[in-house]
């Protein structure tokens, strides 16, 4: 087998087309590949938002079924989480730490291609129940024991727990890579405390997700076992308890939704002191704090179950734990604020979505604020106004974070900027018609407004904050429309961007835009924080100013890693093992050799991995 | 709340007072940009409709007003610092933004004083409010002590009705079950007892208290007090598959005379009080067997009537609403109900059990004469 292996050469990497993107292990590649994938799914999850505020956008709406609803409300936060936010993080991650580092891949290339062909069948894998009409419809967070195989017979939910399953394999693959990246690769010069703001973002995020995910692969695993083998985890009639879900999955799910934060908050920190034209205000106290809510972030699981019944003394625990872990969040706000004061604010769109950024994750914050008061939350839990409270910190944070990072770094991977005018048009629409969709949702929840109700009456007066929040939906639409035709716009005709089109101080813009393929012709010796900013400072000193990147090398004279066919293989053999669960005909115990036979591509796929040539055979 | 912030924010300023900045340009006014803000921050009062049905403003109990005081302080407090951040923020972009010919405006990385300030802060707020949370959880967590006690209640969800159960209604061992519409006198705590025949429902009455979940396998405790004769409206709040959200309750707190009246006349035999008409006994029939109601529906009253798998119809002809607070009362909509269940409540279990609607197109089996008598009948359970 490994002398088989061994002699399969591997892909060159000048080739083009759509083989050597089946086989690339280049980061910048792996990013784009990601950032695609992700906006697409994005696009599906913002068609299923669509679906629901039409359907809520009158009193007795008979629009749409209350099964598709729920399927609906369901997709939704689970496409959003898992392969919109998340995979989008994961591009930013690609793309850039090899490049803020001054590395030049990231420390398991043939690791990171596997991480986005896993991440993609998984994503098709959670799709697949459209089209034999068995949608998960639990909800995001499926709760047991509604879930259970007595409450839930579809397929569904299998759908739902296999592709979160193999999802987390990809997640859990690219964590380890990028802590290991991260911590061994970095150019000399720069310890720990002299990285980009993203990279530590990423570094704590990527802890989280090695630590996080363990804990929902146990729950999913228990909640396929009682599905599929008969288990009793949480049959109720034997004992099993509902709670014990809850339990597992807000474990993961706090750290989770740090993990949705925290790069958008680097990406931020990033784009702040380039546009202010100085330096990251506080920048040991933005680390510390990273740190600090991602350890926190471990204590406060149960504000999620404030109504679940686990006892004042529980309760009194997690509602302090929860109020504290504000502090550190709100000494991030002010030190953004204080990287703004006294600075000289450019208002290029990279600057007017990391303001709209902190504008509306104040709110959100706020709005969280008022959750961890649990007296207050035994109102407020299962309601419209969390429905708020959520969309402004993933939304007005998350989404907004990463789309100032889309507008920032475009220039740098394709070397033409995105439309400024059109992106600005863009960022109001957002801000915008997010206001308006998820502003009233504050009103309606607390006038009694329960979550996930595919109807209400009119005598219940929630009629207008309806009627506003889904033509809130209508703008942000428009606003999505907006950024395809300006993305296509851009890559066909925009405007051309130097190396370093915003001034900026960290080391991804010292080389040309997009960046060779080697990123770095020398590994650079860092100087500081604000590496480029130093460098350019005293060249200008000097009156020898840097007026262009890093000249180029020819590629041949660096080794970089070889593209490979075994990560896709794998990956593959992984979709089978899960998606081989789902196979019915022509009985259903084919299941069972399917799954095995997805098991053995992807132990092929390992021994080949293991076993192919060093490099391409053009290198030697 | 503390000393001004805003002071604080002025003498930092004032270390960068023509730091790199071109004299020209008119003198930036903050008091329009703070009015806008307070006006904005002010927005959330619009959202007070005490009046709304299942307003979580328009308390009428002692827990749901505990609650909200919470909330209300928050409110002000989340204001404030809304007003102070964000127009910190507006004032910051007006003030420092770029000016032609601007120079590079002091590298500065930080200031230790101000980190320490506004994590101390912050912190004893936040520990400040989260204390008297605390203190509020444990005064919430039993009723008052009072000289009959609480009236106690067990609460069972369904997929997706509610069925409520007192040991002793009225002090002398009364046993009454009844459905979706909970029963109770003003003034005197009510102790609910929490279970759930299925799947996690969640029992919410906004005006008289916060939500509490009820979790099969667990017997979780709340309890609430009505201090206003009236009827408030509830729902369940945690998400329990297809029709969740038409599991609505409503609670009618009555003058403690009316509850008694209630109380004793709760399940006499239909016929007792007014004799059934001859439709109505037609009805009865009916019920008893070709409808086979009878398999899932309890009356009170009526020898045979004991099925538990559906809501007890005792006095429903008293009730404001059936099929848990989805319909009002009335012919026309009984009408509706009984033709075709799933028509009104999508996923509903009496659709899909009763084998007067194992139909073609779920439609009831028996005749329009056949289901104007049930309905006849079903008015008549005073």
């Amino acid at each position: 087998m490994a002398a088989i292996t061994a002699a399969i050469p591997r892909p060159t990497s000048s080739a083009t087309g759509i083989w050597s993107w089946l086989t690339t292990v280049d980061h910048k590649r792996i990013g784009v590949l990601y950032g695609v994938s992700a906006f697409i799914l994005f696009l599906i999850g913002g068609i299923e938002a669509g679906v629901m505020r039409l359907q809520l956008m009158t009193p007795d709406s008979n629009l749409i079924d209350p099964d598709t609803y729920n399927a609906m409300f369901t997709m939704h936060g689970t496409t959003m989480i898992f392969m919109a936010i998340m995979p989008m993080g994961a591009a930013f991650f690609n793309f850039l730490i090899p490049l803020m580092i001054g590395a030049r891949d990231v420390a398991f290339p043939r690791l990171n291609a596997f991480s986005y062909w896993v991440f993609l069948f998984g994503a098709i894998i959670m799709h697949v129940g459209f089209l034999v009409n068995a949608v998960p419809d639990a909800g995001w967070f499926s709760y047991a024991n509604l879930t259970g195989i007595e409450y839930s017979p579809g397929a569904g939910l299998d759908y739902w727990a296999v592709s979160l399953q193999v999802l987390g394999v990809a997640s859990l693959a690219a964590a380890f890579n990028f802590v290991v990246t991260i911590i061994n690769m970095r150019a000399p010069g720069m310890s720990l405390m002299r990285m980009p703001l993203f990279v530590w973002m990423t570094l704590i995020t990527s802890i989280l997700l090695v630590l996080a995910f363990p804990v929902i692969t146990v729950a999913l695993i228990e909640l396929t076992f009682d599905r599929l083998f008969g288990t009793v985890f949480f049959v109720t009639s034997a004992g099993g308890d509902p709670i014990l879900w809850q339990h597992l999955f807000w474990v993961f799910g706090h750290p989770e939704v740090y993990i949705l934060i925290l790069p958008a908050m680097g990406i931020v920190s990033e784009i702040l002191p380039t546009f202010s034209r100085k330096p990251l205000f506080g920048y040991p106290v933005v680390v510390f704090s990273g740190i600090v809510i991602g350890i926190m972030g471990w204590a406060v699981w149960s504000h999620h179950m404030f109504t679940t019944g686990l006892g004042p003394m529980a309760l009194s625990v997690f509602t302090i734990t929860t109020m504290l872990i504000a502090v550190p969040t709100g000494v991030k706000i002010f030190n953004w604020m204080g990287t703004l004061w006294g600075g000289s604010i450019e208002f290029k769109t990279p600057l007017l979505w990391s303001v709209g950024f902190i504008a509306l994750f104040i709110v959100g914050g706020l709005s969280g604020v008022s959750h961890a008061v649990s007296p207050s939350d035994y109102q407020q839990q299962d309601t419209y106004y969390i429905v708020a409270h959520l969309h402004y910190v993933l939304f007005g944070g998350s989404l907004m974070g990463l789309f100032a990072g889309v507008y920032y770094w475009f220039p740098k991977l394709t070397g033409k900027f995105l439309n400024e005018t059109l992106g600005k048009v863009h960022f109001w629409l957002w801000f915008v018609g997010m206001n308006m969709t998820f502003f009233p949702m504050h009103f309606a929840g607390l006038n009694g407004m329960p979550r996930r109700i595919y109807t209400y009456g009119t005598e219940y007066g929630w009629d207008n904050m309806n009627l506003i929040a889904s033509l809130g939906y209508l703008v942000l639409f428009v606003g999505a429309l907006l950024f395809i035709v300006l993305l296509i716009q851009s890559i066909k005709n925009g405007k051309p961007a130097g190396h370093d089109p915003w001034d900026a101080p960290t080391l991804e813009w010292t080389i040309s835009s997009p960046p060779p393929a080697y990123n770095f012709a020398e590994i650079p010796q860092v100087e500081g924080i604000d590496h480029y900013w130093i460098q350019k400072r005293k060249a200008e000193a000097e009156g020898n100013p840097i007026t262009g990147p890093e000249a180029p090398v020819d590629p041949s004279t660096i080794h970089m890693p070889s593209p490979s066919y075994w990560p896709l293989v794998i990956a593959f053999g992984v979709a089978w093992i899960g998606g081989g669960l789902f196979i019915e005909i022509p009985w259903p115990y084919i299941k069972y050799p399917v799954c095995f036979i997805g098991g053995i591509i992807a132990f092929l796929g390992v021994i080949g991995w293991a076993n192919e040539p060093a490099a391409a055979e053009s290198h030697h | 709340m503390g000393p001004c912030p805003q002071e604080r924010v002025e003498s930092y300023s004032n270390q960068f007072n023509g730091a790199g900045k071109a004299a020209s340009g008119k003198r930036f006014q903050p008091r329009p940009l703070i009015l806008l803000i307070s006006l904005v921050a002010l927005v959330p009062l619009l959202g007070c409709a005490p009046d709304a049905l299942q307003s979580t403003f328009g308390t009428a109990g002692p827990v749901a007003e505990k609650q909200l005081l919470l909330f209300n302080v928050l409110l002000w407090v989340m204001v404030a610092v809304f007003i102070l951040v964000e127009g910190a923020l507006l004032y910051s972009l007006v003030k420092f933004r770029r000016r032609p010919g601007d120079s590079l405006p002091v590298q500065v990385h930080g200031h230790t004083g101000l980190e320490i300030t506004w994590t101390v802060i912050p912190t004893i707020l936040i520990l400040a409010l989260g204390i008297w949370s605390v203190f509020t959880l444990f005064e919430l967590k039993d009723p008052p002590a009072t000289a009959d006690g609480a009236l106690e209640v067990t609460v069972t969800g369904h997929q997706w009705w509610w069925e409520f159960e007192y040991q002793d209604a009225d002090g002398s061992g009364r046993f009454i079950n009844t459905s979706n519409e909970l029963i109770v006198p003003v003034g005197r705590p009510v102790n609910l007892l929490l279970n759930s025949d299925d799947v996690i429902h969640s029992f919410w009455v906004p005006k008289l208290a916060g939500k509490v979940d009820v979790v099969p396998t667990r017997n979780n405790r709340m309890w609430f007090q009505g201090d206003e004769i009236g009827t408030f409206y509830g729902q369940c709040a945690e998400f329990c598959g297809t029709a969740h959200a038409l599991m609505k309750f409503r609670v009618h707190v009555l003058s403690e005379l009316d509850y008694m009246n209630w109380v004793d006349n709760y399940g006499q035999a239909p016929g007792t009080t007014e004799a059934l008409t001859s439709t109505a006994r037609k009805g009865q029939e009916i019920f008893m067997s070709t409808g086979a109601c009878l398999a899932c529906h309890t009356i009170e009253g009526v020898p045979g009537a004991m099925g538990v798998l559906g809501p007890n119809l005792t006095g429903l002809a008293n009730k404001q609403t059936f099929a848990s607070g989805v319909m009002d009362l009335n012919r026309e909509n009984l009408r509706q109900w009984l033709k075709n269940p799933d028509d009104v409540k999508p996923g509903n279990r009496m659709s899909e059990q009763a084998p007067v609607y194992q139909t073609a197109d779920g439609n009831i089996s028996l005749t329009e004469k056949e289901v104007s008598a049930l309905i006849e009948y079903l008015l008549s359970l005073k």
